[in-house]
Parts: structure tokens; C-alpha cells; sequence
């Protein structure tokens, strides 16, 4: 588990650009974005479909370069500057710090789940191969899905396989959780479980989760909203000011 | 279906390909769920064989049961009657399910709908797990054959990449790279194309067809009917039973539950070559589908002798006119001279209340009746003869 403050920045965004060019010209994706996200936050970014949100973590995870700017995590003990690493430095860091959940839920089909989930630890080898599937099993029983544990993917409902891609996400105790759209395909119960499950991982493990969605609705469920529009970001005041008011406002 | 010995020299059925070109081979396969709300047969005793080079796409409205019998081929489910055997495996009889693990990595390619490429890993690397997995291939030989199979799908470039940096047409593809990573000779496909455009998806089917070709046997799971066109054989499920590939070939409008119950109805004839089926100027009382071989239909008069008006083949229908418009017929339909021909029958009471319950099928076959009245009134003038009764569907 981390250790964190509340007002200990994780993650900092310092006049971060990003440009793409194409056949058309240059794009402008990002336009100087500087945000910080504190320890133990579970921070929302709202913002419609080309507003930069997948782009903006992108830059997070590093998955994606920059074009300008600069990119901080301080976890685990240590401060890097992500864009400044090595593809295979950040690779590796990346395994540690983060874990990642997408819309859709990316589980390989022909293993079981729980299978599904010590790969990324049979990878990292951050547990031993024994120790890790007790691990996955833990995971499983967190995200409350424990008893299908030896089915494959394709025989339980979106719903269960998302909660299993968080489980996956988890699997190296990575103190950011990055997730982008994840509730975009689940029915509104289910998506309110994923919420709930969230909140815990972050009351109760000391997570910090780091969302995007296009979902105004889901403003109040966050610790604290952004939006951003145009690859800029609102002012913070604003985002606040909404959140005050259930999110429901319209600018 | 049960032969009946209607025909007047019937033989035993026979079928060209043997048991050792089948990849897959499903006998009495039945699945039933169990619920709280009582018990549910999701699949009702399927026998199914899939030859190897085979590109064969399964297609069935959703609660059909199409994803549960590709559940039953990749073994990440399991029958609760029947067996299952693949590329000579018995899948099910005998095998712990770490066995079939380990089977299903090193024989079977599996592409879902959603790509299921893993988020952190580059495409090189994702293509390269069930290398790791199924241990396959020395660990220095796997970076290189990960990427002659991205080279394959055309992904080289993007070798390097995570997957959310490039399009979900070419996350399909390392999909599919990855599935071919141990050289399976069986790839399955559920829905493979339902989350791309359609020039994505063409470039999928592209390939399938290209794997194909080399010898690797595919069953893709579709609900998009332009894809069926591409395969090489549509098999139709529909409420947990297979629908006779040549009903549905013969009478593609037919509602998926019409099919069935013609399905369930049709009677199999055989006849040696040269046979005659039908004679002119008898009754016809059946509907009748080329299965295998071919019929000749063919006039006699004194002055022309013999004339062949037209060969059917597999997939073609006749005797419809007659039971449509009535009357007898005056044309003799036989066996063709080379091989003998399996046909299957309708009766024509149970034809005529298919009929009046297809309305888009009776316009069809009503159409093709003029088309082929109208065809042959030339030939008919020709051999001086009366309105001929058989007329060849249009390709």
C-alpha cells in the first residue's frame, strides 16, 4: 500500500502539449495542460468525445510521447519524469506504478480468469509464480467475483469482466489506477457497482484513480471533477462550482 | 433426417470426404444450463464435421445457440452430452481440464469481437504470449516469429506499439496475429468483424480467406449476412438444431424456423446414374433439392430424339412448378450419367403450408417459375413440344 497525504501531488502535469500532425496538417490535441492529482484522490475528467481525455492519459502512462512539457509520478518512493525514461525503462515502471482498464475489458479469451490475471504478474515478476495465483485469487474476492475464478471470459457477463480487468489491473498493488471510459458499455447497475468497487479502492486500499468518461452524470461520483474541452482544461473553479450542483449544470 | 426407401433404385448414402480430412467432429452434442428458473437446452444433439481448409461461417439470431457451440469447439465450455473430437482429439472424454488447456494453446486460434490485446504490452509482445504460454518455439525464435506473423496482417511497423495507438481495424489483426502464434490448424472467430467498419472488416475477411487457402481451417461465428457470401460453407443454427445446409441453399428466404421444420421433414433419396426421378406425365407430389450429383432434365420426340433442356446441381430445386401451378409433368428429370444424385423431398401438403406461411418465398419461386417458363418456351418451340414443367433455377 502507499503511503499518502492529501496534499501530496502523485501525479503533475507541467505545460504538457501534445500536437499530431497529419496528411491534413498540424492538430493540436492538448494545449498546455497543467494539472496535479493528490495522493488517495479519485479524480473524474469529463469531457466530450476529441476533447483530448484518452490523449491526456496517454500522456500519464506514458503510453504515448509528448510534444511538450513534462509529465511527474511520485510513487513507490521515487520521482520520475515519465517522458524522460527509456521505452523499456518506462515499460517496466509503467508495470509497477499503474494499471490500466479500458472500456472494453481486454481479457485474453483462451485463459481462465484467474489466469487472466497472473499473466501481468508472471510477466512483471514481481510475485512468485506460487504466491501469485493466491494473489489473483485475493483480487478476484476483492472485485467479488471469486467464484468464477476458473472460467474463461467469454462465459460470464460484461459486467463480471470488467471487474476482473480491475482485478487484472491491480494485479502488481500499482498505487495509480488509470481508467478510461470504463463504465461506457456496462448497463447503469453495473456501472454503479464499478463505482462502488472504485470507492473502495480507494478508501479502503489507498488507490488513486485517475478517470475519464464523457458521462456528465457521473460527476458527483468522483472526490473531484476537471473537465476539459479542446484540449484545454476548465478552469478548476468551474469544475468544482458544478460539482456543488450535482454535476447537472450546462455551460 | 432418416432415408426412406421411396425412390425407385435407392443406394446407400456415402460421403466423399472421410473421417480423416474432418478437423472437427461433433456428434450428439447437447448443452443444457441449468438455472434457478428450471432447466434449458441451449443446443439439442448437433453433428457437425468441418474439414480441414474449410472457411466456414455459423450464423444464427441471437439465443440461437452459435456462441455455445463454438464454446463446445474451443472447449471453454462443456457439452452435457455428445463428443467432441478435434484434429483426432477427443476433447472431453478423459482430459482434465489442464490438459485442454494446454491442448486448446497449441492447436486452436481464438478471436473475439472485443480484441483482447493486453493494454501494457506492445504489439510484438502481445503476439508473442502464447508463444510463452503453450511454450512453444525457443524463447530467442519468438521475437522473430511474432513478427513474420504481424508481417503477415500487415502490422510490422506497428510492432512496437501499444495497442491504443492504432486503429481497432489493426488491433483485430494483432488479434489475429496472436492467434496464429502456435501455428493452430483451427482458427475460430465469435463475431470478429462486429466492432469494425466495413473496410476493416474486409481486410479481415481478406485474410481469413488468404489462411484458408494455406490450409488452416476457420469457423467464424456472424449475425452480418454479407459475410456469409465470402465463406466457403454457412451452416445456420437456429434453436439449438442445425438447419440442412442444402434447404437453406435451395430456399434462402425461408424464415430460420421454416427451414427447421423442412429440415426435420425432408426425406433423402438416392439414385444411380442415369435413373429416372420423375416421368413425364405423372403426378408430381414432391418437392425436391439436389443434395449431391446432378439431374438432367430431358424431352423426347421423334424428330429431335433426346434433347437435354438443363442440369441442375447441388442447391437447385425442382418440381415447384408443379406444385405451385398445378398439373402433371412432361419432361422426364434423371439422374445425371456420372455419378449417382442424393436428393431430398418435401412433401407437397407440407410444402404448400410452408408456402402459404412464406409469402417472400411463394414471390420468389413464383418469379423463378416464369423466369424458367419463360426460358424454355424457346426450347419448348424448338422441340415442338408443350409447355416443358422443369426449368433450372437461376444461379
Amino acid at each position: 500500500m502507499n503511503s499518502n497525504s492529501s496534499s501530496q501531488p502523485i501525479i503533475e502535469l507541467r505545460d504538457v502539449v501534445k500536437v499530431y500532425s497529419t496528411a491534413a496538417g498540424d492538430f493540436p490535441a492538448l494545449k498546455g495542460i497543467n494539472m496535479q492529482v493528490r495522493a488517495g484522490e479519485f479524480l473524474g475528467i469529463i469531457g466530450k468525445s476529441g476533447a483530448g481525455k484518452s490523449t491526456l492519459l496517454n500522456m500519464i502512462t506514458g503510453v504515448d510521447h509528448l510534444t511538450e512539457g513534462e509529465v511527474l509520478v511520485h510513487a513507490n518512493g521515487s520521482s520520475v519524469s515519465v517522458h524522460r525514461m527509456k521505452e523499456d525503462e518506462i515499460a517496466f515502471w509503467r508495470g509497477r506504478t499503474m494499471g490500466v482498464v479500458f472500456q472494453s475489458f481486454q481479457l485474453l479469451p483462451m485463459l481462465t480468469l484467474v489466469e487472466n490475471i497472473t499473466l501481468p504478474m508472471d510477466l512483471c515478476g514481481n510475485f512468485h509464480p506460487k504466491r501469485s495465483r493466491e494473489r489473483a485469487l485475493e483480487l478476484l474476492r476483492l472485485m467479488e467475483i471469486e467464484e468464477h475464478a476458473d472460467k474463461f471470459p467469454s462465459l460470464i457477463s460484461g459486467g463480471q469482466q470488467q471487474r476482473v480487468a480491475i482485478a487484472r489491473a491491480l494485479a502488481n498493488d500499482p498505487p495509480i489506477l488509470i481508467a478510461d471510459e470504463p463504465t461506457g458499455s456496462l448497463d447503469s447497475v453495473t456501472a454503479d457497482h464499478i463505482f462502488e468497487l472504485f470507492q473502495r479502492l480507494v478508501e479502503e486500499q489507498g488507490k488513486t484513480i485517475v478517470m475519464v468518461t464523457h458521462d456528465q452524470s457521473l460527476a458527483p461520483r468522483f472526490s473531484r471533477t476537471l473537465r476539459i474541452r479542446d484540449g484545454e482544461l476548465d478552469s478548476a473553479n468551474l469544475a468544482e462550482a458544478d460539482l456543488r450542483s450535482g454535476g447537472r449544470r450546462k455551460r | 433426417m432418416s432415408p426412406r426407401r421411396s425412390s425407385p433404385q435407392p443406394v446407400s448414402v456415402q460421403h466423399a470426404m472421410t473421417s480423416a480430412d474432418a478437423v472437427i467432429d461433433m456428434h450428439g452434442v447437447v448443452k443444457t444450463f441449468k438455472s434457478a428458473a428450471g432447466e434449458f437446452t441451449v443446443l439439442k444433439g448437433i453433428d457437425l464435421t468441418i474439414y480441414r481448409g474449410e472457411f466456414v461461417s455459423i450464423v444464427g439470431k441471437s439465443g440461437s445457440g452459435k456462441s455455445t457451440l463454438l464454446n463446445m469447439i474451443t472447449g471453454i465450455d462443456h457439452p452435457t452430452a455428445g463428443r467432441v473430437v478435434i484434429g483426432g482429439t477427443d476433447i472431453y472424454t478423459g482430459v482434465t481440464e489442464s490438459q485442454r488447456s494446454k491442448w486448446r494453446g497449441r492447436n486452436l486460434g481464438i478471436v473475439f469481437q472485443f480484441f483482447q490485446l493486453m493494454p501494457m504490452l506492445t504489439l510484438l509482445e502481445n503476439v508473442m504470449l502464447p508463444m510463452d504460454y503453450a511454450e512453444m518455439y525457443d524463447f530467442d525464435e519468438r521475437p522473430k516469429r511474432a513478427m513474420e506473423l504481424l508481417e503477415l496482417v500487415g502490422l510490422e511497423k506497428f510492432a512496437n506499439k501499444l495497442p491504443v495507438l492504432v486503429s481497432t481495424g489493426q488491433q483485430q489483426l494483432a488479434a489475429i496475429a496472436r492467434a496464429l502464434a502456435c501455428d493452430p490448424p483451427l482458427l475460430v472467430a465469435d463475431e470478429p468483424t462486429g466492432n469494425l467498419d466495413t473496410k476493416s472488416a474486409d481486410v479481415i475477411i481478406d485474410l481469413f480467406e488468404e489462411l484458408s487457402r494455406r490450409g488452416k481451417t476457420i469457423v467464424m461465428v456472424t449475425h452480418d449476412p454479407s459475410l456469409t457470401s465470402r465463406t466457403t460453407r454457412n451452416i445456420i443454427i437456429s434453436d439449438g438444431e442445425l438447419i440442412n445446409e442444402t434447404v437453406a441453399k435451395a430456399l434462402p428466404w425461408l424464415r430460420h424456423r421454416h427451414m427447421l421444420e423442412f429440415t426435420k421433414l425432408a426425406q433423402t433419396e438416392i439414385y444411380p446414374p442415369k435413373a429416372t426421378i420423375i416421368s413425364r406425365d405423372a403426378h408430381v407430389e414432391k418437392f425436391f433439392m439436389i443434395h449431391k450429383g446432378e439431374v438432367e432434365v430431358v424431352l423426347f420426340d421423334r424428330k429431335h430424339g433426346e434433347t437435354v433442356i438443363s442440369r441442375l446441381k447441388p442447391g437447385e430445386f425442382f418440381g415447384e412448378i408443379e406444385l405451385m401451378r398445378g398439373g402433371k409433368s412432361i419432361a422426364n428429370v434423371r439422374a445425371g450419367a456420372n455419378a449417382p444424385v442424393e436428393v431430398l423431398t418435401i412433401k407437397r401438403e407440407d410444402f404448400q403450408r410452408v408456402m402459404e406461411q412464406s409469402p417472400i418465398t411463394a414471390e420468389a419461386l413464383g418469379k423463378i417459375v416464369q423466369e424458367r417458363l419463360k426460358e424454355h418456351r424457346a426450347a419448348d418451340s424448338r422441340s415442338g413440344r408443350g409447355l416443358f414443367s422443369f426449368f433450372r433455377r437461376r444461379p
